[in-house]
């Protein structure tokens, strides 16, 4: 790029526009500057100027010619093409190409900052000792590690130095505007970092930030938002006057509607809207829309609120410090209340409001309900669900992430090695209850909360159900494979199981991404051993464990198998393959049906309620059918049908094939 | 077992979990929409019927049981 003063004309005729310089001599232009459209500006310190040749479009489709105008600029500099109108004070800025800055009080950088990168937000514990440092690479693994592994002091000091060594290449005493980023009618902008094609709306104030946007995804801030101290991924969107305070917000997230959030951090494809946030870490999808909702001091994932949610950490005497675990799929009903600390398992759903703290996280996919005061336990109930289905299904489709790089490393399945870890866990549990429990007794407590005896039998049915669809989900996607090459059992043996199978260890749930705990293990020990040098390489070795999910997982399956029939791998015969085959498609049909048995409930009489208020029976039928349509011809009920259908004709096949073995 | 006596003791296991009286209990009452179960109760009386007469209600049949008359077919019927 060749620079050059402005010659003695330009100053004439950028005089003549009303133009002011404390001194002409800083002002520095790009060849093929022409200073025809800058006018009413006082410059001052060092300004470099670029072309301003084209014209600009703006979102209502007005067009307006790149230039200067009505503004003051202090150390800038300005790129190619930039519309800059109505800024009483640009300072200490950078600007890429293209940039439009228009009707805008203050955009300044002040002193030495590092964009929000580097400081340090007090999530899922309030009371402090598990500060997360947030910066514009944080993905859910590395925070979930720096915020659960407090223990691991090596671990920690470790992630510590390479995020520190990382905020430091972000210190810079000029901010940075983006190629293609547009700020409208904001009132302040201070030490905020925007990334490419960033979109700046009529936001109120923002201090402290970077606002990570790509051309692929840019970031949206809209009206009446105040954020300071933050990091707001890509593809992220925070506007209806939020409030913003000491929050990192990841990718795809939605904030807005009011929502008020600080402390926390927010992963991938969130939501937030009218509520507040304190102090929690939202995991991967987690979802909260209504007014009264408060998520306190808690970690959460593919978490869905339910309205007026509550907790409360109050019950202290030496501080906040109570936490409260929702592992993955968790939901809480309207007005819940949950008092920390408490640990709800996967996929379970809670509703009313429990004054005691317990532990569930042995039986996932649970209800929790509140029956006369007490907490109850239903293990197993929320396995058949249309919410659950339906939740499954929609994760993966609904993931907002348009940029190329993708943070946070999920995994959707929703039986895996570590819910079904889980499952065997409440399955083993629940079969020693039955056993030790007398029948006059009512209930059992377990860790806080009460389950009914009668319960316990039929509980524990459920939960083995699961695993053979498991297994058989997972056999069966193999088989399938396999299917056409194979032909002998000995060939089928040898290729589809794996020789080298590891130990049923325990699986982890890294906020969204899964992995065996020997894996984590090694992860922990190349952090802790200072094999891992820099954030990228960390995120490289993160996403190395994340690819290696269905092997590992086949690994576990296999080893389950074993455990379950008794008997090792190369002693499978077909016909216990064939077994695990049925096995697997009458489970799988079972919950079909029971799912299908829920979803009926939608269209029966209690539904009706409130349809052809001004009518007979045939007018509320009628009126509802208008409506809701019927049971037959809902589209979730048609497509379970269908593979329900789908599975019977599959499992034909592999049976057929596995008799022909030889 | 008699039909009667099925019937008295459905009566009482649909009383306990329902936490309602025995007499409020007749043979054509639905569980859901005259006894008002919910989803849990439902799976409650299928465990209740399993404990009380010593049998397995398979889950896909236990569905169809929707009245109390229902559950003293399936019992019968799990006797033949």
């Amino acid at each position: 790029m060749s620079l050059r003063k402005l010659n003695v004309k330009e100053i004439e005729i950028l005089k003549k526009h009303e133009c002011f310089a404390d001194n002409w001599e800083t002002i520095s232009v790009k060849d093929g500057f022409n200073p025809e459209n800058i006018r009413n500006v006082t410059f001052a310190g060092n300004v470099l100027l670029g072309k301003f040749t084209d014209k600009i479009t703006f979102p209502d489709g007005l067009e307006k010619h790149s230039g200067i105008y009505n503004s003051y600029l202090q150390d800038c500099e300005i790129g190619d093409n930039c519309y800059i109108n109505n800024v009483a004070n640009l300072v200490r800025y950078n600007l890429e190409e293209r940039v439009v800055i228009e009707n805008c009080a203050t955009v300044v950088t002040e002193g030495t900052t590092c964009f929000g990168n580097g400081i340090e937000i007090d999530v899922l514990n309030e009371g402090g000792g598990r500060s997360l440092p947030i910066f514009d690479l944080l993905s859910a693994q590395i925070a979930y590690m720096l915020v659960i592994f407090r223990h691991d002091q090596k671990l920690i000091k470790q992630l510590t130095r390479i995020i520190e060594a990382y905020v430091n290449t972000k210190k810079a005493t000029r901010g940075s505007i983006g190629k293609g980023s547009k700020i409208l009618n904001t009132g302040y902008i201070k030490n905020v970092f925007l990334g490419k094609s960033a979109f700046v709306q009529n936001a109120v104030r923002l201090e402290e930030g970077t606002l990570a946007s790509t051309a692929a995804a840019p970031v949206h801030i809209g009206d009446g938002v105040i954020a300071k101290e933050f990091i707001i991924q890509s593809g992220s969107k925070v506007d209806g006057s939020a409030l913003i305070d000491r929050c990192f917000i990841g990718q795809g997230v939605k904030i807005g509607k009011q929502y008020s959030a600080e402390n926390s951090a927010f992963f991938a494809n969130s939501e937030g809207f009218h509520g507040e946030a304190c102090s929690i870490f939202a995991g991967p999808y987690t979802v909260t829309h209504h007014k009264s909702t408060l998520l306190i001091a808690g970690m959460f994932s593919f978490f869905n609120a339910g309205s007026g949610s509550n907790q409360s950490n109050h019950m202290y005497k030496l501080g906040p410090l109570h936490q409260g675990i929702l592992e993955r799929g968790s939901k809480t009903g309207s007005f819940s209340y949950m008092l920390w600390p408490s640990r709800i398992g996967v996929y379970s759903v809670v509703t009313g409001k429990h004054y005691s703290n317990f532990d569930t996280s042995e039986f996932p996919f649970s209800y929790i309900t509140e029956e006369e005061g007490k907490s109850h336990l239903t293990p197993a109930m929320n396995l058949f669900t249309v919410g659950t289905r339906r939740d499954t299904g929609k994760w993966p489709s609904r993931d907002r992430r348009k940029d190329q790089v993708k943070y946070d490393l999920i995994h959707f399945d929703l039986f895996n090695p570590y819910t079904v870890g889980k499952i065997l866990d409440g399955y083993n549990l629940l079969k020693s209850l039955v056993e030790k429990t007398p029948k006059k007794q009512e209930y059992v407590q377990h860790k806080g909360i009460r389950i009914k005896r009668l319960m316990l039998k039929t509980c524990s049915k459920y939960y083995d159900m699961a695993i053979c669809i498991y297994i058989g989900n997972e056999l069966v996607k193999r088989l399938n494979g396999a299917k056409n090459n194979l032909k002998s059992l000995i060939d089928l043996q040898e290729k589809l199981f794996p020789s080298d199978i590891k130990s049923i260890d325990k699986w982890i749930d890294l906020s969204g991404m899964l992995i065996s705990e020997n894996d984590l293990k090694r992860l922990i020990d190349q952090i802790g051993n200072n094999e891992i040098q820099t954030v990228d390489e960390l995120t490289k070795h993160l996403k190395f464990y994340y690819d290696l999910y269905e092997e590992r997982n086949w690994q576990w399956c296999c080893r389950l198998i074993e455990n379950r029939m008794e008997i090792k791998l190369e002693e499978l015969t077909a016909d216990k393959l064939i077994q695990l085959v049925k096995d697997w498609e009458t489970s799988t049909i079972k919950f079909n049906n029971m799912i299908l048995k829920d979803a009926s409930k939608e269209f029966d009489q209690t539904s009706r309620i409130g349809y052809g208020i001004d009518g007979n029976n045939e007018a509320v039928d009628a009126d509802f059918e208008a409506v809701r349509k019927s049971y037959e011809s809902n589209s979730f009920v048609i497509d379970l049908q269908k593979e329900t259908e789908v599975i019977s004709k599959i499992s034909k096949e592999l049976i057929e094939y596995l008799k022909d073995l030889t | 077992m008699e039909r009667s006596e099925v019937e008295s003791r459905v009566n009482k296991v649909v009383a306990k979990v329902l936490k309602i009286e025995e007499s409020d209990v007749s043979k054509d009452a639905n569980f859901i929409f005259d006894l008002g179960a919910d989803s849990m109760q439902s799976m409650e009386l299928v465990a209740g019927f399993e404990e009380e007469f010593n049998i397995e209600m398979d889950e896909d049949k236990a569905l169809n049981v929707q009245t109390v008359s229902d559950a003293v077919d399936f019992i019968v019927g799990s006797f033949k």
